[in-house]
């Protein structure tokens, strides 16, 4: 079984983002860019199957801030082999535009599984397994949370709305957004990681610039704060007196 | 005859030849076993890693201090030898009688020596190049001897009685004779043998002392009691014994030959069940102690080469493998572990044991009574299975808080905590480790610190300060402040953080920090066994270091002051690196500051990373006292003091499965002491003990201070901050 892990960067959430002088887009000069977490589930799941029934894994993605890390944290974790596509884009990339660079490569490779994060950061809708299912043709599916060969194809189970799961036969191949991989991503010692550092191994690609169209960002904005909650404190006696003055204030209507 | 009568006795006197011969070939059978026993050990080591392995890591640590990160001396080992001192640490009574029975013992051996010198080497090389075979063992010498070595023989006896009636009268109500393992086998498991192996060898040294003594007396009985004998006091005195109770004569020396050969038999048998049994430690404690060296706990060593920690028997250093055959299972660690008292499934001991029965099956070493049973093929049992996983269960490893407790006391000086580390980072390298520890390694290979904030965040603490604190990178200051990460993104220590920083502006002391840059010191990843991410972490605070200007740096975590200190000059470090009590007690000693009286009643906790580790237990005491507070110690205090539970990276993991957190045990220990304050110097013991007062229902009767509020307080010039300035609790 070959899988195609499909792997971003997405800026790190734990710093303060900031928009830019362009209004459109973050401030990348000072942000620290990570893997986006539910590709590194889908790489779980990848390296599950692949332990339990053999094949290989092989990770993708188009470059970005730092990816050479998230590759090589791949590697360190056990897929077989690391791409990386190079087109010097720069700034925030649309997810119709990922996906048109990541059909381009997948359409000269075998593969029987791709998978990839059903979201990001950057990409709350989820939009790139199903774009990307669409431009190579194949049957996709997303918000997966199991995954099993079953006979000549796989068993998909999909998270639906109100705590119902689905479960569907599909034969490969198929390109599926992962949402929980069967266990918690595996940590990495950081000496597998400077291991595959120093082995290298990352294949780099350079491709070509994208045609894909995809809608440009006018304006990126944090949303604006629309009326103010009051904090009460935190003595009982001092939140109690303040809520008693409130009610006078605003008076209380009985219906 | 009667005229030439001279003061000696006669070498196997009423033996005959047969049984000489006899006796020449059965002890020439035990040498046999006893030399293969040794040897088959001693080849055991050698197959393990050489002992120098990682010394190359030993950089000379600036501030270096005896005890601490300067190896011991063979000749103070020879002292703790010789004076049993490692022995008698927190156990005088059982120090004082092993003492006795270590130098009689030493003594019969002597004894039997010199005998042997004179018969078998003096005597034969006479009569074959001198014609006639003479001998010393006479005269004045024979006198002398037989006076000092009586008194061997009853220092020993009464030494191994005392040791013998203690075991007997302790086992049921002393936790460290108590051979319950902490980590139960699903498949059950019996030390029944263990126990039977330590009255054999304690019943079987006490029937060889007595029967030497009563051989003696039915010698002198038999012989009439020649006056010269008195000199062998305890001997007449036995004899004398036997005349009264009517035994005399040929009746006594015919008493004398059976009892001879029971003697005989039973100390050939010893010589030859001693290298296979717990009397093994006679020989291998005294080596342990004259190899071991605590600094390597301090400093960790580096892993194997090839592996990322330890799998299978050959990477166990030499100095490993002799300290597992030194355990005489004292069970001191045992009593000790903080994990062990929580109801962890670790005991220092059990896993030196293990460990031990792991080694010598691996090497197909046989061992007398002193295995541990079990149904199945688990654990020591377990010859193929991981050294880290299986022969040792995760949960054991991950438990220890590598607390030192077990190193300090262990009295043949096994090392625990490096072995420990070592397993655990086979463990990480198979990334089977507790969810919760590893996000908070991933948050520090990301970010530098295991809050998981941006690294940006970490001088946030700094806002809300009259006085900015200078930034080492742009300017030259004489301290660098290294905060560590509570102290700088706990929110309950910030508010600590800024008072230090508002006494050492007032005492106008030059420090700076390296805000952004600074990360986390690696100490508790380290031994929570990521050493690649631990040695990242070096280079990057390296590298800031290498771009700020300080001549000293001081820690407000004790957990970085030990590896900024003891590991990181191996890294290149060669500034001295402070402790920040120590900086406030100079600003005392050196009469900088005058603080006025607080008049309260207060215990100090040591930490096991400022007490234990790098042996600070003055300079917290001396702020506590200089702030006019009455120290009232805790029972278990310095280098004794029993840990929070939080070190080794168990601060990252999940303690909800003890029965007790250590943090809990040690604040149910203050309380008895009738304090208003619980007086720390640890960010992470703030910390813990804090939520330990609330969880314990003690918060109306104590308060967890830090020394610095203390000290802030007694200034005058600064309020106690924050928390502290509500109403505390009257002593
Ligand atoms: S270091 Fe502390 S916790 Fe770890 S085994 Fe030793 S005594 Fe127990
Ligand atoms: S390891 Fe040391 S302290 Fe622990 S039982 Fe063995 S000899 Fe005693």
């Amino acid at each position: 079984m070959k899988i195609v892990v499909a792997m971003r960067q997405i800026a790190d959430l734990v710093e303060e983002l900031e928009v830019d002088a362009s209004g459109a887009d973050i401030d990348r000069e000072f942000v620290k860019f990570v893997s986006n977490e539910w590709d590194e589930a889908a790489l779980e799941e990848a390296l599950c199957l692949k332990e339990a029934h053999g094949g290989e894994v092989v990770v993708v993605g188009v470059d970005d801030v730092d990816f050479d890390q998230t590759l090589f944290g791949a590697l360190a974790k056990g897929a077989d082999r690391a791409v990386k596509l190079s087109c010097g884009f720069e700034g925030w990339m649309p997810t119709a535009v990922r996906a048109e660079l990541l059909a381009r490569w997948l359409k000269d490779e075998s593969f029987d599984l791709v998978l990839t994060g059903v979201q990001a950061a950057d990409d709350l809708d989820g939009q790139l397994a199903g774009v990307l299912g669409a431009r190579l043709g194949l049957p996709h599916a997303a918000v997966v949370v199991g995954l099993e060969p079953d006979g000549d194809g796989f068993k998909v189970t999909q998270e639906l709305g109100g705590g119902v799961t689905l479960t569907s036969h599909a034969t490969g191949p198929l390109v599926l957004g992962i949402q929980a991989a069967r266990q918690a991503p595996r940590y990495v010692p950081i000496s597998r990681i400077r291991q595959a550092m120093s082995a290298g191994g990352i294949e780099e690609l350079e491709v070509e610039a994208p045609t894909a169209r995809a809608p440009k960002v006018t304006r990126l904005f944090a949303p604006e704060a629309k009326g103010r909650a009051e904090m009460l404190g935190d003595k009982p006696s001092e939140v109690a007196a303040r809520i008693v003055e409130l009610i006078r204030a605003k008076g209380i209507s009985v219906s | 005859m009667l005229l030439a009568a001279v003061e000696t006795r006669k070498i196997f006197g009423g033996t005959t030849h047969l049984e000489r011969v006899l006796f020449y070939l059965l002890s020439l059978v035990v040498l046999v076993v006893f030399f293969a026993g040794l040897g088959l050990r001693v080849k055991k080591y050698m197959a393990g890693r050489p002992l120098d392995a990682g010394r190359f890591r030993r950089a000379r640590v600036p501030l270096e201090k005896p005890g601490v990160s300067a190896p011991i001396p063979l000749a103070q080992t020879g002292v703790d030898i010789a004076a049993n001192r490692t022995v008698s640490r927190r156990n005088h009574a059982v120090g004082g009688a092993h003492l006795l029975l270590f130098w009689g013992f030493l003594g019969l051996l002597a004894a039997t020596i010199i005998v042997g010198l004179d018969y078998d080497v003096y005597g034969n090389l006479t009569r074959i190049f001198g014609g006639k075979e003479l001998s010393f063992f006479k005269g004045w010498f024979y006198l002398g001897y037989n006076a000092v070595f009586d008194t061997a023989g009853l220092a020993a006896i009464v030494g191994a009685v005392w040791l013998a009636v203690r075991r007997i009268r302790d086992t049921k109500s002393s936790v460290a004779l108590d051979y319950t393992r902490a980590q139960k086998p699903k498949s059950g498991y019996s030390r029944a043998a263990m126990t039977a192996g330590d009255h054999l060898f304690i019943f079987g040294l006490i029937l060889i002392l007595f029967t030497g003594i009563l051989l003696q007396g039915l010698r002198i009985d038999a012989a009439g009691f020649p006056s010269f004998e008195r000199w062998t006091w305890l001997g007449y005195t036995v004899a004398v014994g036997f005349g009264a109770l009517g035994l005399h004569g040929s009746a006594a020396g015919s008493a004398h030959f059976w009892l001879w050969w029971v003697h005989i038999l039973m100390a050939l048998a010893f010589v030859a069940y001693l290298p296979f049994s717990k009397a093994l430690h006679m020989i291998s404690a005294p080596a342990n102690l004259a190899v071991r060296d605590p600094g390597n706990t301090r400093r960790l060593p580096s892993p194997p080469s090839g592996h990322a920690g330890y799998q299978d028997f050959a990477d166990f250093t030499s100095k490993e493998l002799l300290g597992f055959d030194a355990c005489t299972k004292c069970g001191r660690c045992h009593a000790v572990c903080p994990a062990r008292t929580g109801g962890a499934p670790l005991s220092p001991r059990d896993l030196i044991l293990d460990l031990r029965q792991y080694a010598d099956r691996k090497r197909g070493i046989p061992m007398v009574l002193d295995w541990e049973e079990r149904p199945d093929q688990s654990g020591p049992k377990n010859l193929e299975g991981r050294l880290a996983g299986e022969v040792i269960e995760p949960a054991t490893l991950w438990s220890c808080t590598t607390c030192m407790a077990c190193v300090e006391i262990c009295p043949v000086g096994i090392e625990h905590v490096p072995t420990i580390v070592s397993l655990r980072r086979s463990l990480v390298d198979a990334g089977e480790m507790d969810p919760t520890l590893q996000s908070a390694l991933e948050n520090i290979a990301t970010q530098g610190n295991s809050f998981g904030k941006s690294s940006r965040m970490r001088a946030r603490w700094t806002k809300g300060l009259d006085v900015p604190i200078p930034d080492a990178r742009k300017e030259e200051v004489e301290y660098l402040w290294f905060l560590g990460d509570f102290a700088s993104f706990d929110e309950r220590l910030q508010e600590i953080s800024r008072t230090l920083a508002r006494v050492l502006t007032a005492n106008g002391i030059s420090f700076g920090i390296l805000y952004e840059d600074e990360r986390n010191a690696g100490n508790d990843v380290r031994r929570a066994g990521e050493e690649g991410l631990f040695e990242m972490l070096v280079e990057k605070n390296m590298e800031a270091f290498s771009k700020a200007g300080f001549q000293k740096i001081f820690t407000t975590d004790p957990h970085s002051f030990n590896t900024l200190r003891n590991e990181y000059p191996a890294y290149g470090l060669d500034k001295p690196v402070m402790h920040y009590s120590e900086l406030l007690a100079s600003l005392i000693s050196e009469g900088r500051v005058s603080l006025s009286g607080l008049g309260r009643k207060v215990t100090y906790h040591d930490p096991c990373y400022l007490g234990r580790y790098n042996r600070i237990f003055d300079a917290p005491r001396s702020v506590i006292t200089s702030a006019g507070c009455e120290l009232v110690e805790m029972p278990r205090n310095r280098t004794n003091s029993f840990c929070c539970g939080a070190g080794g990276g168990r601060i990252w993991m999940d303690d909800s499965v003890l029965a007790e957190r250590p943090s809990a045990n040690r604040i149910r220990e203050a309380a008895e002491l009738d304090v208003g304050y619980f007086v720390v110097a640890c960010p992470k013991d703030y910390a813990m003990f804090s939520d330990a007062v609330k969880s314990t229902g003690n918060e109306d009767r104590m308060k967890v201070v830090d020394i610095v509020e203390l000290f802030a307080e007694a200034s005058g010039e600064l309020a106690l901050a924050g928390a502290a300035s509500e109403e505390a609790p009257e002593s």
